[in-house]
């Protein structure tokens, strides 16, 4: 046989992209996800929030600042909003308190056991709130085991439940595996050797921990904080469930408008107000994180 | 006498009652596993002391015993006459440099050497006046209000070293505090450690698997294998007349050779034979260091068997170049022989395959008995 002669391939037309271009090409899905799915949506909501509402859930094209204004002059949504963000932050200093321990327990564990102790961390994920949510109901019911018990130690018996408290209990539990994995997270700078440093140092254990620990595991404090404190906001059927209609929070108050009342401009304004409490949050978390370095 | 094949006669390192720190049957067990085999030690006020061993020998373990970051299973530590066994970590007084630095990266470096002190309670002024007196025993007073991750690995140990130092600790504790340092900046530290160590009469331990260091830096070197103490001594001591084959072979380079000594200061190794000091018999193993041999051409002038010089002959099987040294492989009867010559404007260089003779002095060479 005759040696046959490579067929000459034209060269492929090579796209010049560069680093940025390909960066851009990969971003592109999501970036047209988001828009559609995220971006338009708070648009149609922004424009929604300076619309007039009409009595029996109509709606006129407008542009109208009278739910703004109306917002911040009726102290029922003054107060709903004050009660909202500070719930959430005792929602997330509570979470904070439990996780913690937890969190560097798990970051000193090593092997098998750290792995189950993840997993026992992460598992609640698997149930759906609502499941978890009915859980504390049956908990902290009157005739709750919780209850009971401290009835039967003859303390008056305390009010869990279709409050405040319950709610800040439930949610507690349901947020504390997004603090203690985001806790995790943040950990990275904390080195054993260096707690170990300060002891030869002469720092007892509880002085170890509020000058080298707690300072060093602040970035994951943040991290948890800003994520617990925003999902906190958001959360809305722990609050309806276990607040019982008794406990007024913004993400309550929008369905409650939007689905009840049939008042969209106002729902779309609360959305919008929640939306400002996030850019605040995080411009917080951004100027914690440069305090820290 | 050179001949040493018995263990016991090894010298105490001083006298009890002199001795700033002492461990008495230190013993570390994790589960059916010894870490550390109920060591003995003392050590004097002022000495550099170092713990000498390869990974796994239990001197990192000693050594967190003594900084309390282990507790011992059995066995007490006792510093300056006090029973510290069971003082934590934080009442114990000891400054101790990681192999890491462990500085806290959220401190500056004047912070760091201040963290002692401030936990001393000291009033500022004088917290002040002690940190920039560390920061200049060091050379680094420029870099006072650095973050440790701006600085070099030499100048993190130097940080190390000062915020250790400040507190003017009763031992200063050292766990491979240059491993992490390129050549030329280990050397340069090594003198620099030494030197602060001399001049604030400092009891120290130092932990290390480099010889080099020990030997250099210390005044006695603690020999330690499978946590046991293998013997200790003067750096001398432990390399001019070690103890046991696996310090000769462990601190410095060695040659060994297996024969049988014939009880009149010979030894019968294959069909060749060689003289050793004193008079051993059965199976022994000998060892002589590299550079204490000489390699002749066979026939050449210097190829002259005289009085107390052994006299082995082998072909050679590579020459290696090393800068400073020239290294020699000899087969001699199937068993490598390395001899190391001072290297001299890439003279010496030989041809390999040639039939070539080592020669040692008898002196020079160490014998150890292999049991029966």
């Amino acid at each position: 046989m005759t040696a046959i002669a490579a067929p000459s391939v034209p060269a492929m037309p090579r796209l010049a992209l560069g680093r940025t271009g390909t960066a851009t090409l990969l971003l592109l899905p999501i970036a047209i996800i988001n828009a559609i799915g995220f971006i338009l949506p708070v648009l149609n909501l922004a424009r929604m929030s300076f619309n007039e509402a009409l009595a029996g859930g109509g709606v006129r094209e407008a542009f109208t600042l009278a739910n703004w204004t109306g917002l911040f002059g009726d102290t029922f949504y003054v107060e709903l909003i004050v009660n909202s963000i500070t719930v959430s932050l005792g929602i997330t200093l509570a979470t904070l308190v439990v996780s913690y321990p937890i969190a560097l327990y798990l970051h000193r564990s090593s092997g098998r056991w750290r792995t189950f102790l993840t997993v026992l961390v992460i598992s609640p994920l698997l149930t759906s709130a609502v499941v978890r949510t009915y859980g504390w109901i049956a908990l902290l019911a009157d005739q709750g085991p919780i209850v009971s018990t401290i009835a039967a130690m003859g303390f008056s018996p305390p009010r869990l439940m279709f409050n405040t408290t319950g709610v800040i209990i439930g949610l507690t539990e349901i947020l504390m595996p997004y603090m203690i994995l985001s806790l995790l997270a943040g950990f990275g700078r904390l080195d054993p050797r260096v707690e170990e440093a300060a002891m030869t140092l002469g720092a007892p254990p509880a002085r170890t921990f509020w000058r080298v620990i707690l300072p060093l595991t602040l970035p994951g404090i943040a991290l948890g904080c800003l994520l617990c404190f925003v999902l906190a906001v958001s959360s809305f059927i722990t609050p309806k469930l276990l607040g019982g209609g008794r406990v007024f929070l913004l993400a309550t108050e929008i369905y409650d408008q939007a689905i009840v009342t049939l008042n969209w401009p106002l729902a779309a304004t609360l959305s919008m107000l929640v939306l400002i409490i996030f850019g605040a949050a995080l411009a917080a978390y951004a100027r914690v994180l440069r305090a820290i370095d | 006498m050179m001949h040493q094949t018995i263990r016991s006669g090894s010298p105490t390192l001083s006298d009890d009652r002199d001795a700033h720190l002492r461990l008495d049957g230190l013993t570390k067990r994790y589960g059916d596993s010894v870490a550390v085999a109920a060591l003995d030690l003392a050590v004097p006020k002022g000495e550099l002391v170092a713990l000498l061993g390869p990974s796994g020998c239990g001197k990192t373990t000693t050594l967190r015993m003594v900084a309390g970051l282990i507790k011992p299973t059995d066995g007490r530590i006792v510093v300056a006459s006090q029973d510290i066994t069971q003082v934590p970590t934080y009442r114990r007084d000891m400054g101790l440099v990681f192999q890491s630095y462990a500085l806290f990266p959220h401190m500056t470096v004047a912070k760091n050497v201040a963290f002692g002190l401030e936990m001393r309670s000291l009033p500022k002024p004088e917290i002040e006046r002690r940190v920039k007196e560390a920061l200049a025993m060091v050379r680094l007073e420029a870099l006072a209000e650095r973050k440790p991750r701006e600085l070099s690995g030499g100048q993190q140990q130097r940080v190390a070293l000062a915020r250790a130092l400040v507190i003017r600790p009763s031992i200063l504790l050292l766990d491979e505090p240059l491993s992490n340092l390129d050549a030329k900046l280990r050397d340069e530290m090594r003198n620099e450690i030494r030197d602060i160590q001399q001049s604030l009469g400092i009891t120290a331990v130092f932990v290390t698997h480099d010889q080099v260091e020990a030997l250099s830096m210390c005044d006695k070197v603690v020999v330690m294998r499978g946590g046991k103490l293998e013997q200790m001594g003067t750096p001398v001591e432990v390399y001019e007349h070690p103890a046991t084959p696996f310090v000769a072979s462990f601190v410095g380079r060695t040659n060994r050779l297996e024969g049988i000594a014939q009880g009149d200061g010979r030894v019968a190794i294959g069909s060749m034979a060689v003289q050793v000091p004193g008079r051993p018999g059965g199976k022994v193993e000998i060892m002589i260091r590299p550079h204490r041999m000489k390699l002749v051409d066979v026939g050449s002038g210097e190829d002259a068997a005289s009085e107390g010089v052994n006299r082995l002959a082998g072909s050679l099987t590579r020459v290696t170049f090393v800068g400073d040294l020239l290294q020699y492989h000899v087969d001699v009867d199937g068993t490598e022989i390395v001899v190391e010559a001072a290297s001299d404007h890439g003279r010496g260089f030989r041809k390999v395959g040639a039939p070539v003779a080592v020669l040692w002095r008898v002196e020079d060479t160490m014998v150890f008995g292999r049991g029966a």
